[in-house]
């Protein structure tokens, strides 16, 4: 559906979209409570809440008497009637015109109409949406440029637009102005021509435009969307729990419930003074059960959630607070968004890792070239050492100048002069940046971008030129282009760079160009990124006749981006090859052993990269990723139909089978063509692979390949956690149950998306093996402790139904039960958020210790049936104990109730500590205070003459009985236990017991490490994988790797077509400008 | 576009600003104190527990021994031989005396407290233990709030004090004792918790249409005694929380001597035949623990003594099988590295 925004029409057609309020995306008024009630109620535990709840109601039956949206109310000058009036920001329509000044925070998307630039230029700041620093230059359509400020007030026309979307690098519209303001042609708009919603203007005094998109209906608004909520592995076992929890209560429920109403018709009747009517109410036989119900209703703890709410967002706190974490080059330190999934970290299996700017640092520095077949910087490392080079630049070689050129102004890099006159770049890619920078090196130096002219330096001569047209790069072109008119000379040059397999076939007939093929190989080989230059000069004629055509895809609504890649197509081609550049990004700090790490930890890892398959290949051996020869394998499914992609994948699977028992690391290389079929035509075949392999690395995938793979990995149940710095990896880290985002230089997108963000990719290890295992093993406590001490109590409650004619009679009062729940029980289990088993410098040295997190050792109906029995023996003698004690005479109803939680309380003091690896002073206030506080309040209790409890405590604590009774009860509950745990500790010792006993035997515990250091530095690794090495590998490794060359798709001016439109379905919205190639 | 620098500089600043500020809590670094458990740590555990416990256990036993009880089941004993139907003759109307004879095994200190016990009486019973209006015995002011009392609330429509189960089927088995003829002095004074008589029943409370509707349970009260003064009633409404309970009856402030004979003329009125509840007649003297219970001493004892024996197990298998903590050898993954 189309929209039409009409220029300063105060008429109806305003009301035909939404103004510019912006709510919270989830809830309305009208929907907030059915929805978050159904929100609620879709998870078992509260329907289970909800019923008790209404039974509570029902004094018959109960043992014990017992909403947003946000203005946007920010003034911004408006046009209405002419006039220019101040108002609410949330009071623009679509239509208005909005002024803005310098440093003003975009209030809605608009177009722009005019600025106080006479070239009709503004610079924006759009890092509150991309989370990119840099300024972007912003333009105004054509047909307004110039036009007085005045004028502007009065302006009418049509905007045609599309519907609202989320993709912040795309916008195609069309405006067309109304007669009396000039001709009738239709503009296009692009991207170019737009500031949206929370950019700020900056350099620019004043900039005004048409609002189009308002409210939650701009792109932030609809980017925010509204992200899945993410169960946790943990959340899905205590869900499961309470299930069986609530099935066991229904039994007792029911069991009681019969034996009630059969104790009732054959000894109550007798029992006079309890005055049973003869005749009941028809309910009458659903009283007791339902009385049952309530008496049991404590068995699944209310408190849990709460408990676990508050203790999980602590583990976020403390991912927050963690000084280990902070990136110190950027002053940035870790964050948690989503605080309810910390332990899932601890269970994470597979890690899906994108390879630009998270295993590197994005950046990029150029190293080597080629220009006509000469091969510069080879020796040195350095082509900006190359003194062939340098020499070949004194001398004024053509080809060299050309690649120079195309270095320097083939882009869309901004140069900044400041205030020292220094040349500062703005560029939206880092290959750019490295590009421009090493052009300067080499004293083509790009000075000044001032409209359509650019200025450059070369051995100190100006040369200018004006840029006719830009031909962006996109993800599926894998190239860019710029037309520019070199002034002095009039002659009109395409200059191009791109990926080889973009540029090389355009290549005039005749050229030879095996030796740029030779050098793109050799270059990712090493590791480096390779970027292929060519030029062609265009004769007049032929430009001007393109630049129509192009012009009309630039202005077509529907299929823009094709019909421009079709407009690109016909004037790229017949290039003469330049060359090729190579530039290097480093290695992040410590990525090699964070991988080595965490791989100990039973973790596997899959890189998903846009990037080429032998650069990728290269980068997974120098960072621990694969394992050389002959320790690893590297496996290729390739092709390019569905029989050989078929076939290729049923002999990897094959291979993988046979290998799985020999002590090998086997990794899979598949490429983003042959996963495409792999996933349409083989899901099952390559979900079998997926379970099988340890290792993989897919190249060349899109961003909904890299979800879709997450998917897979999800469905074979899997714990995933995807981590990515850039846009093209949202989509990644929203599908897996973890996402983590680098808050690098590709801006803040990934890490706006993600449950986590961290500087750099060597956090991860204390992510997971610090963060993730401690969350895990703490709630794993907390939530079977919850239970434990619920069905404690509860299970007193039912053997005390026995001694009380099953009629439903509870012990315990209403003050009691309640504060047992919520105080008693709930502080001092709560502190375990600081308990430690290992410290963490043990876990570091030991990470196959997390595998007791991953395959949830500590939380599972196992360890479940332990605490249900640990819960069972203590209600017993609890029970027992207190009724032998105080029999006859002392069988006092409030004393008796008393005595029997006094024994919980003290039971379930000594459970915690006994469960508590390390105490801090905080863990014994929070014990024994809470002990304290127990004696404190029931004397408070105790003291108030109306309360059914008064003087009660006083006595007990009088008799010495009493505390004979408890010591016993204590001494009881604990001995078996603590023998028990001391024999299992000893004599028959999990993995975990041994390193703690290591650990704090102050023992050998270091000489225990298996882990050797690794070189940390990309040059060590690389350097023995120079070429002449290269060669010598062993034969297995060779035939896998080089089995490749038909990945390399061959595909000609012609054949480029079908390539492009079924690449275009794939495309996503988040495709990132040159950071595929 | 002057200003790269300062923005960049603003924007260290803002990111400064986020950086935590250090401690021990936010690190997870606080001081802890990490025990584990040594053999001789448990097994000095284990011994201190039971050297702890089982003096405890026999100086508990001893004084349970101490104690004198005479215990007297009198329920079937005190109905005619000639009577069929249990029931119906506890119903009837009028004085049923029974008489018995106690033989003092021992000679028992004073106070001897007097009880009655009833066994598989359920004091307990939901319907039973609620059915009671605290405020109405507290307050004479709040008479006529019964809530809770039903079915004993109303009396031909005005409010009975005290109402609810508990107070209609009060105890009233009556006895009276004497020695060689000579009556035995048994004080019903301070029988209840003063604590009850001072706060929980009324000074100015008086029974009113009590025991007056068409079926009686158990005794009456004098409606010209203020509540706070009718402890037979206070100590019933003590409820029980088990089924088998004892309840005072009075105390005797003389001191009986071995193989004094006591005979006790009974009022027998109070029906439990119908659910086959027994009544019995105790006289108990008291130790520093209460009445007679074995139960903690036995209990202390078996605790220390099991205790006692894991201290020894464990010290044997500790000097048989010694076992060196945190061995390393127990890492499957330092012998096996494709441990998972």
């Amino acid at each position: 559906m189309k929209r039409y925004a009409y220029i300063n029409d105060d008429g109806p057609s305003q009301d035909l979209y939404r103004d510019n309020r912006i709510s919270n995306t989830k809830y309305t008024v009208l929907n907030f409570l059915p929805k978050n009630l159904w929100e609620q109620f879709s998870r078992f535990m509260n329907q289970y809440f909800l019923l008790i709840a209404c039974l509570q109601l029902w004094p018959l039956i109960t043992p014990v008497n017992p909403a947003s949206t946000w203005a946007n109310e920010r003034e911004v000058w408006v046009v209405e009637n002419g006039i220019k009036k101040l108002i609410q920001a949330q009071d623009i329509r679509v239509g208005n015109i909005v002024w803005l000044r310098e440093n003003d925070e975009v209030p809605c998307d608009l177009v722009l109409m005019g600025t106080s630039d006479a070239q009709g230029l503004c610079c924006v700041e759009t890092s509150a949406l991309d989370g990119e620093t840099d300024l972007k230059t912003r333009v105004v359509p054509p047909v307004c440029m110039g036009m007085d400020p005045v004028l502007l007030q009065k302006i009418k026309g049509v905007i045609e637009c599309p519907s609202p979307d989320r993709d912040i690098r795309r916008f195609d519209g069309n405006l067309r102005l109304f007669p009396p303001f000039i001709d009738n042609d239709v503009c296009p708009l692009t991207i170019k021509n737009t500031l949206l919603q929370s950019c700020y203007l900056r350099n620019t005094e004043w900039a005004c435009g048409v609002a189009i998109y308002t409210g939650n209906e701009t792109k932030l608004g609809m980017s925010r969307g509204v992200p899945e909520p993410k169960l946790t592995a943990v959340d899905a076992m205590i869900d499961k729990l309470t299930g069986a929890i609530f099935i066991f209560q229904v039994v007792v429920v029911m069991v009681l419930g019969v034996a009630g109403n059969v104790w009732k018709d054959t000894e109550a009747r007798k029992q006079w003074y309890v005055k049973y009517p003869d005749e009941g109410p028809w309910y009458e036989l659903l009283v007791i059960p339902l009385r049952f119900e309530l008496l049991c209703s404590i068995m699944i703890p209310i408190s849990i959630k709460v408990s676990l709410d508050l203790v999980k967002s602590l583990y976020a706190k403390f991912i927050d607070w963690d000084e280990k974490m902070i990136d110190r080059e950027t002053v940035t330190p870790a964050h948690a968004t989503n605080t309810a999934i910390s332990e899932d970290l601890g269970q994470v299996e597979y890690i899906l890792t994108d390879k630009t700017g998270t295993l590197t640092e994005n950046k990029m520095i150029f190293r080597r070239c080629c220009i006509s077949g000469v091969i510069y910087g080879n020796e040195s490392g350095d082509a900006l050492k190359d003194t062939e080079l340098l020499s070949a630049i004194e001398t004024g070689s053509p080809d060299v100048i050309r690649f120079l050129t195309i270095m320097a102004i083939g882009n869309t890099v901004i140069p900044v002069k400041s205030k020292n006159g220094a040349i500062l770049y703005k560029a939206q890619s880092p290959d750019e940046d490295a590009l421009v920078q090493a052009a300067a090196k080499l004293q083509m130096i790009f000075v000044d971008r001032s409209a359509n002219i650019l200025e450059i330096w070369f051995n100190g001569r100006t040369i200018h030129y004006k840029v006719l047209e830009t031909l962006e790069f996109t993800s599926d072109r894998k190239r860019m282009s710029v037309v520019v008119k070199e002034n002095d000379t009039e002659k009109i040059f395409l200059l191009t760079k791109g990926a080889d397999e973009a540029i090389l076939p355009c290549a005039y007939a005749g050229q030879q160009t095996r030796t740029f093929t030779e050098a793109v190989e050799q270059y990712s080989q090493l590791g480096l990124r390779t970027l292929c230059f060519a030029w062609r000069e265009l004769m007049p004629d032929e430009y001007h006749e393109w630049s129509l055509v192009f012009k009309e895809a630039n202005s077509t609504l529907v299929d823009r981006e094709w019909r421009i890649a079709e407009a690109c197509q016909r004037i790229e081609h017949d290039f003469e090859i330049l060359g090729v550049s190579a530039i290097e990004d480093h290695l992040q700090d410590g990525v090699p052993e964070t991988i080595e790490t965490l791989r100990k930890a039973g973790i596997n890892f899959w890189m998903l990269t846009g990037d080429k398959q032998n650069t990728a290949v290269q980068i997974a051996l120098s960072c621990n990723f694969i394992s050389p020869e002959p320790k690893g394998q590297l496996l290729m499914i390739d092709g390019k139909t569905e029989d050989e992609v078929c076939r290729s994948l049923e002999r990897v699977l094959l291979t993988m089978r046979i290998t799985t028992s020999e002590p090998k690391d086997v990794a899979f290389v598949i490429d983003g063509w042959a996963l495409e079929i792999a996933l349409k035509h083989y899901k099952k075949a390559f979900t079998d692979l997926a379970i099988l392999s340890r290792t993989a690395i897919c190249c060349r995938v899109t961003p909904s390949q890299k979800a879709q793979l997450v998917q897979i990995l999800k469905s074979c149940d899997y714990r995933t956690l995807a981590i990515g710095d850039g846009g093209n990896d949202v989509r990644m880290i929203q599908q897996a149950d973890i996402g983590v985002g680098i808050s690098g230089r590709e801006g803040l997108q990934a890490a706006r998306a993600a449950d986590y963000s961290i500087g750099k990719f060597r956090f991860l290890t204390r992510l997971i093996l610090v963060h993730g295992r401690y969350s895990y093993n703490r709630t794993a406590f907390l939530s079977q402790y919850s239970f434990y001490k619920s069905l404690l109590l509860c299970f007193i409650q039912i053997f005390f139904s026995f001694v009380s004619g099953v009629s439903g009679t509870s012990l315990f009062n209403s003050v009691s039960l309640m504060a047992y729940n919520v105080f008693y029980t709930s502080i001092p289990v709560l502190v375990s958020v600081l308990d430690k088993d290992l410290s963490e410098e043990t876990v570091m040295q030991h990470p196959q210790i997390l595998f007791y997190c991953q395959a949830g050792r500590l939380l599972n109906p196992t360890t479940f049936a332990g605490w249900f029995g640990r819960s069972l023996f203590h209600a017993v003698v609890v029970f027992m104990i207190s009724l032998n004690a105080y029999t006859y005479e002392k069988s006092e109803m409030e004393e008796l109730s008393m005595v029997a939680l006094s024994g919980c309380i003290w039971l379930q003091a000594f459970v915690v500590t006994m469960e508590t690896n390390s105490f801090t002073i905080l863990q014994h206030v929070a014990i024994w205070g809470n002990l304290v506080a127990f004696y404190a309040l029931n004397f408070a209790f105790s003291a108030v003459p109306s309360s059914g409890m008064y003087t009660i405590m006083f006595r007990l604590c009088g008799q010495p009985s009493y505390w004979f009774t408890i010591f016993l009860t204590v001494a009881a509950g604990m001995g078996p236990i603590f023998a028990l745990k001391y024999f299992r500790y000893t004599y028959r010792p999990s993995k975990l017991n041994v390193l703690q006993q290591a650990e704090r035997m102050g023992g050998p515990i270091l000489s225990l490490g298996t882990i050797e250091s690794h070189p940390g530095t990309i040059e060590r690794e690389v350097s023995p994988l120079s070429i002449s090495q290269s060669k010598s590998r062993s034969p297995v490794y060779e035939p896998l790797l080089l089995d490749s060359p038909n990945t390399r798709r061959s595909f000609g001016a012609g054949g480029t077509f079908e390539f492009f439109q079924s690449q275009m379905r794939l495309s996503s919205l988040y495709s990132r400008n040159c950071k595929d190639n | 576009m002057e200003n790269p620098d300062t923005s960049t500089s603003t924007s260290t600043v803002r990111r400064n600003s986020k950086r935590p500020k250090y401690s021990k809590f936010t690190q997870q670094e606080l001081p802890a104190c990490k025990p584990i458990l040594t053999p001789r740590w448990v097994i000095s555990a284990f011994m201190l527990i039971s050297f702890v416990f089982i003096p405890i256990g026999v100086a508990t036993l001893f004084a349970s021994r101490d104690v004198v009880e005479i215990v007297d089941r009198y329920d079937s004993a005190c109905i005619p031989a000639n009577e069929t139907d249990k029931v119906k003759y506890i119903q009837t109307p009028g004085d049923k005396p029974c008489n018995r004879t106690l033989r003092v095994p021992k000679r028992m200190k004073p106070p001897i407290f007097v009880y009655y016990q009833l066994e598989n009486f359920y004091q307990n019973h939901r319907r039973y233990v609620k059915s009671r209006n605290d405020q109405q015995l507290r307050d004479s002011k709040e008479a006529n709030s019964v809530s809770g009392c039903k079915p004993e609330d109303y009396n031909n429509g005005s409010a009975i004090v005290p109402c609810g189960l508990i107070a209609w089927s009060l105890f009233n088995d009556t006895y009276s004792l004497s020695r060689n003829n000579v009556p035995l002095n048994v004080s019903k004074k301070d029988i209840s918790w003063k604590s009850d008589r001072e706060h929980k029943f009324g000074k100015d409370v008086y029974p009113k249409n009590f025991q007056s509707g068409g079926l009686i349970g158990g005794g009456i009260l004098d409606p010209n005694i203020p509540l706070s003064d009718q402890e037979d009633l206070i100590v019933w409404m003590r409820t029980a929380a088990l089924p088998n309970f004892r309840k005072l009856y009075g105390k005797i402030e003389v001191e009986l001597q071995e193989n004094d004979v006591i005979d006790v003329a009974l009022g027998n009125n109070y029906n439990t035949y119908s659910f086959n509840g027994k009544k019995k007649l105790v006289l108990s003297t008291t130790s520093w623990l209460g009445g007679k219970n074995d139960f903690l001493g036995i209990a202390y004892l078996t605790v220390g003594g099991l205790c006692f024996f894991l201290a020894m197990v464990f010290t044997v298998v500790y000097l048989v099988k010694p076992r060196q903590l945190g061995d390393p050898s127990y890492l499957s993954w330092n012998r096996n590295p494709g441990w998972h």
